[in-house]
């Protein structure tokens, strides 16, 4: 437990896990792990969202209901125009979006898409959802760059689900 | 036992720590990006032939380099026209500047920009519909608007803001070019006269997904050389507005410039743009927006050339974009002065503009 809890950054894992609490409750359960992701799976998702992982693995919350899991949360980073952009995705056990936030943002323009009302526009997507900016999801003035960044993420994460859940 | 169990305790916290204090998504590095635009424009004054000319007219680098999560360098250098010789073209280091970032402030010193109206702070040519920059943007808002100062800056719930103190404007520049605002004044960081700072203010909210609305304030005493002349007040004040949402492109800029001990009393201009994306509608792969824009601009209230320089610019356009990084852009124009003896001016332009 102790090695997989140091790999992440202190400050990430409690925004994280206050973000879990801000969603199920302060009594919620959890455990985390760092899931390493296989070339082929990587590979087949990268080729699709024409965005690369920023590394070959991913952190996974599973929020447990009693003895069932009744979410998965998974955080990952895109790149923004400089700086990684930290997000969290927390998925229902189907699949489908319950909400997506913003943990981490580095640059000085852009900030705009932490805003919750630009997150909320991803939430019930899931794997076979349109993540297109100007599409079905709309943009932010100033924060081109952002938006397509962490719409392609958050599709990754979408199309990474179901060939995970097995292994969560 | 106890002397042992203690010290456990104490290596996993200290572990902990240590291990917790690194961010290991972060990692230092070098950023580049850019943007460009190639342009082809033809103008017509009254039944005279027309002139034509095709000009790469911007190509720009960006170049960054991340030493921590708070410290970074930006920059932006700058070719216009390709070339530059015998005051032809010009190379600009347009953007260079230490940035400290945090959640809630940051603070910028170096080569920066005043944040005032929309397109100063964020210039690349797929964001704006027409080929050219709006000539708002030229005689109202002088961008690109770069120069020496430092800024700070906060964002909170929806709410932006940025503070700037900047090097100040050349009343001998405004002067001689009454016609362009304060354009002329710019001194572009070079070896720029201090003795009188610009202060800039600027406030915005982009709390709903695809608007940005906001506006600005800046003040300056703009020095002259000629001796006992008065420097020239400037105060422009400026609100802006883009929607770009629901396949609906909306942008609206109105802007003001005060002056006192000047030719004119004031510039003040506006324009409105309305575009629609009809990609989806004819099964196009990308983005299709035609689109219209009202302008008028008036550079020199109360000067004795006024309505010689007074216009207003009727504009129609094309704009299509297959990926969200390149636009391909045609417009067509006429720009109609208050002096009718002043030709009437049709402009037919197209260009092609990306940015990574």
């Amino acid at each position: 437990m102790l090695l997989c809890t140091s790999l992440i950054g202190g400050d990430i894992k409690v925004d994280v896990e206050k973000t879990i609490r801000n969603q199920f409750g302060n009594d919620a359960i959890f455990s985390f792990q760092k899931l390493n992701l296989s070339s082929s799976v990587r590979t087949s998702i990268e080729k699709k969202v024409r965005q690369r992982f920023f590394k070959d693995f991913i952190y996974v919350w599973s929020i447990m209901d009693g003895d069932s899991v009744q979410a998965y949360a998974l955080l990952d980073n895109v790149k923004g125009l400089s700086m990684p952009i930290t997000f969290l995705v927390i998925y229902d056990i189907e699949g489908t979006i319950i909400s997506s936030h913003v943990i981490k943002y580095r640059e000085p323009y852009g900030g705009e898409i932490a805003s919750p009302k630009w997150t909320a526009q991803f939430n019930g997507r899931n794997n076979d959802s349109d993540y297109n900016v100007g599409g079905q999801i709309d943009g932010i003035s100033g924060a081109t760059i952002s938006v397509y960044s962490m719409s392609a993420g958050i599709m990754k994460l979408s199309l990474l689900f179901p060939k995970i859940k097995s292994l969560l | 036992m106890i002397n042992k169990i203690a010290w456990g305790i104490i290596m996993v916290f200290i572990i902990n720590n240590l291990v917790f204090s690194q961010d290991e998504f972060f990692e230092p590095s070098y950023t580049i990006g850019g943007y460009g635009e190639l342009h082809y424009n033809s103008s017509k004054i009254g039944d005279a032939k027309p002139s034509k000319k095709m000009d790469f007219h911007r190509f720009i680098i960006y170049y960054g380099y991340n030493w921590t999560e708070k410290w970074s360098f930006k920059s932006e250098v700058e070719l216009e026209h390709n070339y530059v010789k015998d005051g032809n073209g010009e190379l600009e280091l347009e953007q260079a500047f230490i940035n400290y970032h945090t959640d809630k402030i940051g603070f910028q010193a170096g080569v920066i920009l005043p944040s005032v109206g929309l397109i100063n702070d964020f210039h690349e040519p797929p964001l704006f519909l027409s080929v050219e920059r709006p000539e708002y943007s030229k005689y109202i808002i002088p961008t690109t608007w770069f120069g020496n100062g430092v800024a700070i800056y906060g964002q909170n719930k929806g709410l932006s803001w940025k503070a700037v103190v900047h090097e100040g404007l050349n009343g001998d520049g405004i002067e001689s070019n009454y016609r362009e605002g304060i354009r002329g004044g710019r001194q572009k960081g070079y070896k720029a006269n201090a003795q009188e700072l610009l202060y800039n203010g600027r406030i915005a909210y982009t709390g709903i997904p695809g608007l940005r609305m906001g506006g600005s304030y800046s003040t300056t005493k703009a020095l002259r050389s000629e001796e006992g002349a008065k420097p020239i007040g400037v105060s422009l004040i400026e609100a802006h507005a883009k929607y770009d949402a629901n396949r609906i492109m909306l942008v609206a800029e109105w802007g003001n410039i005060n002056y006192t001990d000047h030719s004119a009393k004031s510039s003040t201009g506006y324009y409105v743009d309305l575009g629609y994306d009809i990609g989806q509608m004819i099964n196009l792969s990308g983005k299709l927006y035609p689109w219209i824009r009202l302008t008028d601009i008036n550079p020199s209230v109360g000067h004795d050339y006024e309505n010689e320089k007074h216009y207003n610019k009727t504009m129609i356009g094309l704009t299509y974009k297959p990926i969200n990084q390149i636009a391909f852009k045609l417009d067509y124009s006429t720009k109609k002065f208050l002096d009718k003896s002043v030709g009437e001016v049709t402009l037919i332009n197209l260009g092609v503009g990306y940015n990574f």
